[in-house]
């Protein structure tokens, strides 16, 4: 297939496909709550709802930065597309599109003049912590495949079985991030409601619909490289059933977990970083993982 | 991938289709729906029965479409036909090859 026609499918899969499973953990977050939920499809409905709506700008904003941020968002997670399903290339563009999309919350949050933004722009670089656990997890896997290259893992892992049976504890870590990244989550001081909608709190209309567009497509991009770098070559049906199992666990651990204050979040999240990654080296060193 | 976007387009235009019929047949508040609508039960178990054992684009998709429309009804409806669907075509998806 033509690979411009393959990144505009992909990319369209990953839209739909992450704002449906979006919808989905809202709703299970509900109904562990007792309360109904809205519809699946009520995630990707908001989305193109927003692609409607007027745009306004604060006379705070800096504009061009304002207006900038929101498309190089949706650019970033476009690129984690095409580097992830799409090209099966290295796990360094991914660990890259992370590292941008995290100054791009910090500057999202700024550029809008809001004192909500700038407290989530602040917040934006102490949740930096997450990354420390993902390069690990990243370093990890290349230990024990000896290649960064998403193609060349899944083939290893044809070979050897799957990762998450061999560096179970650098799994735990990148499903630290995911959490981290779901709606709701208990780290997810960025967009804690004492700070309304965190740095999305002055993004009105389409600068908004492009916000949600590249949640979703972050949220499939990420469950997609967590199955495939952990649990193997997957077919559709397993990559399918694989994201649903992971969004109904951070459904469940989000509805059930208040979200702590700066401080614990990321001192938790590195404590947990921390003892996987000692777990790690010690399996490896101690001749566990072949 | 072609198949797989018409398989989640069809998914999502059923589910707004259904959510849009839902809410034009049932205007009251939530209410939690027990008794299993024959209709919608027979449109799911052959929607997801064609989804995924009609091994051809078309018709699976039309089988994601008619899913979709079960599934995305408004909350408190559809539920029990969706899941009851979706067991039925999981047990013959799996049991296929064995027989």
């Amino acid at each position: 297939m033509n690979l411009m026609a393959n990144i505009l499918i992909q990319v369209i899969i990953a839209f739909l496909a992450g704002s449906l499973l979006l919808g989905l953990h809202r709703k299970i977050m509900a109904r562990v709550q007792r309360r109904p939920g809205p519809p699946i499809i009520q995630h990707l409905l908001h989305s193109l709802k927003f692609f409607f709506k007027e745009t306004g700008f604060p006379k705070t904003a800096s504009k061009p930065f304002y207006i900038g941020i929101t498309f190089i968002l949706a650019l970033i997670w476009i690129v984690g597309v095409i580097a992830g399903p799409v090209a099966h290339d290295s796990l360094l563009i991914l660990f890259g599109v992370y590292a941008v999309y995290k100054i791009v919350e910090h500057n999202s949050g700024s550029s809008s003049g809001s004192p909500y933004g700038k407290l989530s722009c602040v917040r934006a670089v102490l949740s930096a912590a997450t990354e420390l656990p993902l390069f690990a997890a990243i370093i990890f896997v290349y230990l024990v495949t000896g290649t960064m290259n998403i193609g060349e893992i899944i083939a290893y892992q044809s070979v050897h079985g799957p990762l998450i049976f061999s560096i179970p504890l650098a799994a735990l870590m990148f499903f630290m991030l995911i959490i981290t990244k779901s709606p709701y989550s208990p780290f997810a001081i960025t967009k804690d409601k004492v700070l309304i909608s965190g740095f999305e709190t002055e993004h009105y209309g389409l600068l908004r619909g492009f916000m949600h567009f590249s949640e979703s497509i972050a949220w499939y991009v990420m469950l997609w490289v967590f199955l495939t770098i952990f649990f193997g070559p997957l077919t559709a049906v397993g990559y399918l059933v694989g994201m649903i199992v992971i969004t109904f666990i951070t459904g469940f651990i989000n509805a059930t977990t208040p979200i702590f204050s700066p401080n614990h979040s990321v001192m938790t999240q590195i404590t947990i970083g921390a003892i996987c990654f000692f777990g790690t080296i010690l399996m490896i060193f101690t001749g566990v993982v072949a | 991938m072609l198949n797989y976007m018409i398989y989640i387009l069809a998914f999502v235009v059923g589910s707004i289709l259904g959510l849009l019929y839902s809410y034009k047949q049932h205007g009251e508040p939530f209410v939690a729906v027990t008794k299993i609508n024959i209709v919608a039960l027979i449109i799911a178990i052959f929607g997801w029965f064609l989804a995924f054992n009609a091994g051809n684009v078309i018709l699976s998709a039309i089988g994601f479409l008619l899913a979709g429309f079960v599934m995305g009804e408004r909350p408190g409806y559809g539920r029990k036909e969706t899941a009851i669907g979706l067991i039925i075509s999981v047990i013959v998806y799996w049991a296929m090859p064995i027989i």
